[in-house]
């Protein structure tokens, strides 16, 4: 990812008040491009657009608008700031006879048109709470596009949104049990509908297996972050961290001399956590795959908050072991998950890894089973102890490749 | 997002369009474009979509009407 090349040409007229820039990004996580932006050293306003509410196939796209909001130009010249003065900036244009109002929804009237109960008009509802909800609304906004789908299953943009609703609220303290394997379906449902849509290919593909050249989607923020902070400012702080999904090269975290050559733990002798200090929850990317195809496994362990469960970062990291079916192949057997650098912690623990469907394998469902090793403490001051949860990841394998290459 | 190599791409194609634009005559849709049409509102002669759009900042609404009477730059993209 790069700077537009017109950005130095528009730099001086920006600084004089004749133009105003301002980005739309259709990132899941709009927190990014604000870093992008500041290593960058651009002040751009920037708006989000992350449930493609603007209706875009693909970006990146720059559009010159006059000062009554008319659409001049879909691209803009290479040529220094003279060309764009000239032709655009000190251009005037007519004032149209009408013009369209700014957007202020009336939410208690489109949630009235919702009565309906047609497809529309819960998907209106649904754009509206996404943007002008409170913060708590994901869940409003989810069961709004929920009733859209139902009535029009067949409306691809009803889907993206709803899986991003659904990555959304994932993301928020309103998360609910498998928000993200809902978001992976949902988007996996509008490829299906209109497999030519760039925005959302990209939106499932950073979080799933890497493809044959692994894409670098962040790779950047390292470098981001390195140069910010070379310059005496701090990076802004990201609301969700990228998974190794989202980099072609993951970061070096562990050494090989940390994982273990052999299973940890083949006897099954280490006592089992059966949710009382940690919760697990797991997400499949794609969820249903043909033989041969290959999904990325994302698995977060939580301790349980309520029970004032913490990790102990003074001992062995998690280490996650990989037990695939017969026949199947894994990238990697044995994954650590690093320690926080505090003595202790509560955060979420994310760890990734790819397995490929056997050729041979019939359809239907099937798992991948296997288990966490972690230390950790059960309330303030209370018992550490070593335990292993047992994990099984779901699947669905289809009956035969698919069309729709991911 | 792939490097700058797009960028070049549709920019370099719009440099004689631009003039020709100004002159009110017809310009060619970029490469890109012909087989992917921009929706209503993208186009050039069509008002821009005054539907809000959290800000990324702080999450308030704002809406590209806000803009009115300053000449804009709409840069759409993602970071990746």
């Amino acid at each position: 990812m790069d700077v537009p090349v017109w950005h130095a040409s528009l730099n001086q007229l920006e600084k004089d008040g004749k133009v105003a820039v301002v980005a739309i990004v259709q990132d899941q996580h709009p927190d990014r491009a604000r870093l992008f932006l500041q290593w960058k050293q651009i002040g751009w306003p920037t708006l989000a657009d992350s449930l493609d509410l603007l209706n875009l196939e693909t970006v990146p796209l720059t559009l010159a608008v006059d000062e009554h909001g008319i659409v001049r130009f879909t691209e803009l010249p290479m040529s220094a700031a003279k060309t764009i003065e000239q032709t655009f900036v000190n251009q005037t244009y007519p004032k149209p006879a009408a013009l369209p109002p700014a957007d202020a929804p009336d939410l208690p009237a489109l949630k009235a048109a919702t009565m309906r109960n047609t497809a529309p008009a819960w998907r209106a509802y649904g754009d509206a709470l996404s943007v002008w909800g409170s913060g708590s609304a994901w869940s409003d906004v989810i069961g709004a596009y929920q009733r859209a789908a139902e009535r029009d299953g067949g409306d691809g943009l009803t889907q993206f949104r709803l899986g991003s609703a659904f990555r959304k609220r994932y993301d928020s303290p309103a998360r609910q049990p498998g928000d993200f394997q809902d978001a992976e379906r949902h988007w996996a449902q509008a490829l299906e509908i209109d497999p030519n849509r760039y925005i959302w290919r990209r939106r499932m593909q950073q979080y799933g297996p890497h493809l044959a050249t692994p894409e670098p989607f962040f790779d950047w923020i390292r470098d981001a972050r390195a140069d910010i902070a070379s310059r005496g400012e701090t990076p802004l702080a990201l609301v969700v961290e990228p998974g190794d999904s989202e980099y072609a090269k993951p970061g070096a975290g562990v050494t090989a001399a940390k994982l273990p050559a052999t299973e940890p733990d083949a006897r099954g002798r280490i006592r089992r956590d059966r949710g009382e200090f940690v919760s697990v929850e797991t997400a499949v990317v794609p969820s249903t795959a043909a033989p041969g195809e290959t999904v990325r496994v994302h698995l977060t362990f939580r301790p349980n908050l309520r029970t004032k469960a913490h990790w102990n970062n003074e001992v062995d990291e998690l280490m996650y072991w990989v037990s695939p079916p017969r026949a199947w192949t894994t990238d990697r057997r044995a994954i650590v998950a690093p320690n926080a650098p505090t003595a202790v912690s509560q955060e979420p623990r994310m760890v990734e890894f790819e397995v490929k469907v056997p050729d041979a394998q019939e359809p239907g469902a099937a798992a991948v089973a296997g288990y966490a090793l972690y230390y950790v403490c059960e309330d303030v001051n209370g018992v550490c102890m070593y335990r292993r949860r047992d994990v099984s990841v779901p699947l669905q394998v289809s009956a035969s490749q698919k069309t729709t290459k991911r | 997002m792939r490097t700058s190599v797009s960028w070049l791409l549709f920019t370099a194609v719009s440099a004689a369009a631009l003039g020709a634009g100004a002159a009110g005559q017809p310009k060619p849709k970029p490469i890109w474009a012909r087989n992917a049409p921009l929706p209503h509102g993208f186009n050039a002669g069509e008002a821009f979509p005054t539907i809000a759009l959290p800000s990324a900042a702080d999450g308030r609404p704002v809406s590209l009407a806000a803009f009115r009477g300053k000449k804009v730059i709409v840069n759409i993209f993602a970071s990746w």
